[in-house]
């Protein structure tokens, strides 16, 4: 059985910029940070990093109060970037076959504000009576694919990829196998995630997340610099359209890149440390399937939080593979980690750089940092045709991800 | 409380959880065909006259008759009789 071609064909977002994928671009173009203190999480004890990078909700009550009802605030954001996807994608879903359209979209977990909302309500008085009905769709961890299949009324596919921080790449990998395979036509991928004291709360116990920079936001995360100190949560949605090759030239659309290869590895080694081994295993098997060699990539969009650990290995994973021949940024000095959301919103932005052609430096980054030195860090905007390359993605779990898209 | 307290608690309910617009609620409005409730908003109205009016209404077997806004109104001025 000869396997389908997969294109990207439309993106759409969430992010902590704002609406719309422009608003993201515009960001990046003006190197701007959207970190901010964040009122309110100094109430909670134990929770050191204060920073993060939210989302100024908008639009929300244009979704049908019945579609919205089962949507916690991931869910809202998924939604809006797939009307946004399927916009630019041209895709007009009346008109569609709509068991051939499907979803796979990724998150850590299900909305982490209904969550809390439910064992705050729940709890205190051992209390079920005060739970309403649509409390679990928003808790669930499919919650988001569910809600964007819900709300765009898809037939096809329905998955979720649950991988924290790599949810949105497996998302995009699933659905790239499920094209290549010819079971379904055409899928919104990506992720969502959403940002609450609890979720930079379970890093921040873990020494993972920024602390110093409480009163001066706008300075961290800081990828790959010699002063970074930890990650900064931010929250949002990419969705992607995957369309098979054929489908998308017959309709003569606009196609951003062709999927050539994907490839997940776990280390097996520790449930929280990155392992340099299994990221190199995970980037060589993606572009093996891409038949891509490493000199013919012209930009790596790392995965790169800012923890101290985890920037060393991809820095080292990276340089053993490319040395500093490519050249490598990341958008997380900007916006943040947006976690399950981030292989997705960068992968989104990856594409745009390849369009127009601009490739943005890692916001942040001063004064590289001597363990993640010998790669071609990206420290000022290079205009630079770019026509394959790599998005990383890196989870808990031991879990690696790595894409390749190629310019047609 | 009076049986107008009672409308307005209960409109209020209907016009906050379920967005639905003052002039549409008229004592003779389906909760169903009309105002475009479902099986899951029940649950929700329930959970909301619930928290309202301070009383527990889920296992009364009077709610699986209720069709009307009317019949609504009653319905919690008969529990709220029984109550007191």
């Amino acid at each position: 059985m000869s396997l389908k071609r997969v294109v990207i064909t439309g993106i759409g977002m969430v992010s902590p910029f704002g609406n719309g994928v422009p608003a993201l671009m515009k960001g990046l173009e003006e190197g701007r940070s959207a970190v901010r203190f964040m009122e309110g999480w100094d109430e909670y004890n134990g929770l050191h990093s204060l920073v993060g990078a939210p989302v100024d909700m908008q639009g929300e009550m244009s979704i049908p109060r019945q579609k919205r009802r089962s949507m916690g605030r991931m869910s809202i954001f998924a939604a809006q970037a797939a009307d946004e996807a399927l916009a630019d994608a041209g895709i007009t879903l009346a008109n569609e076959d709509l068991w051939r359209v499907g979803c796979v979209v990724g998150s850590t977990m299900g909305s982490a504000k209904s969550i809390n909302d439910v064992f705050e309500t729940m709890l205190p008085d051992k209390d079920l009576s005060k739970l309403n009905s649509t409390m679990f769709f928003q808790c669930m961890s499919h919650t988001a694919t569910v809600n964007v299949a819900q709300y765009l009324g898809l037939n096809g596919t329905v998955m979720a990829a649950s991988a924290a921080c790599a949810s949105a790449l497996h998302a995009i990998g699933i659905g790239y196998d499920l094209i290549r395979l010819g079971r379904q036509d055409v899928l919104l991928c990506g992720g969502a995630e959403e940002l609450h004291p609890t979720v930079t709360g379970s890093f921040d116990i873990l020494f993972a997340t920024s602390t110093k920079f409480n009163d001066n936001p706008q300075k961290t995360p800081r990828p790959f610099d010699r002063d970074r100190d930890g990650l900064v949560c931010g929250e949002g949605s990419g969705i992607l359209v995957l369309e098979e090759y054929e489908r998308a030239i017959s309709r003569n659309a606009t196609i951003y890149a062709e999927v050539t290869g994907f490839s997940t590895t776990a280390s097996g080694v520790h449930v929280s440390q990155s392992n340099k081994e299994s990221m190199i295993t995970c980037i060589r098997q993606a572009l093996g399937e891409s038949g891509v060699k490493p000199e013919d990539v012209d930009y790596i969009n790392a995965h790169a939080t800012a923890t101290l650990q985890g920037d060393q290995e991809e820095a080292e994973a990276i340089r053993d593979i490319f040395g500093a021949s490519v050249p490598v940024s990341c958008l997380k000095g900007n916006i943040g980690h947006t976690l399950g959301a981030a292989g997705a919103i960068e992968l989104a932005a990856t594409l745009k750089m390849m369009e127009t052609g601009v490739i943005y430096p890692t916001h942040n980054l001063e004064n590289v940092s001597q363990d993640c030195e010998g790669i071609q860090h990206v420290m000022q905007p290079i205009k630079k045709q770019v026509n394959t390359v790599l998005k990383n993605g890196f989870a808990f779990g031991g879990i690696n991800a790595a894409l390749v898209c190629k310019k047609l | 409380m009076t049986e107008q307290d009672i409308i307005d608690k209960t409109n209020k309910v209907f016009e906050e959880s379920f967005e639905i617009e003052k002039e549409r609620l008229v004592p003779q409005a389906h909760i169903f065909t009309d105002l475009g409730l479902d099986s899951l908003d029940i649950v929700d109205l329930i959970v909301a006259l619930q928290s309202s009016f301070e009383v527990k209404i889920r296992n009364e077997e009077k709610v699986r008759d209720i069709r009307t806004l009317q019949d609504l109104y009653q319905f919690i001025s008969s529990i709220k009789a029984e109550k007191e």
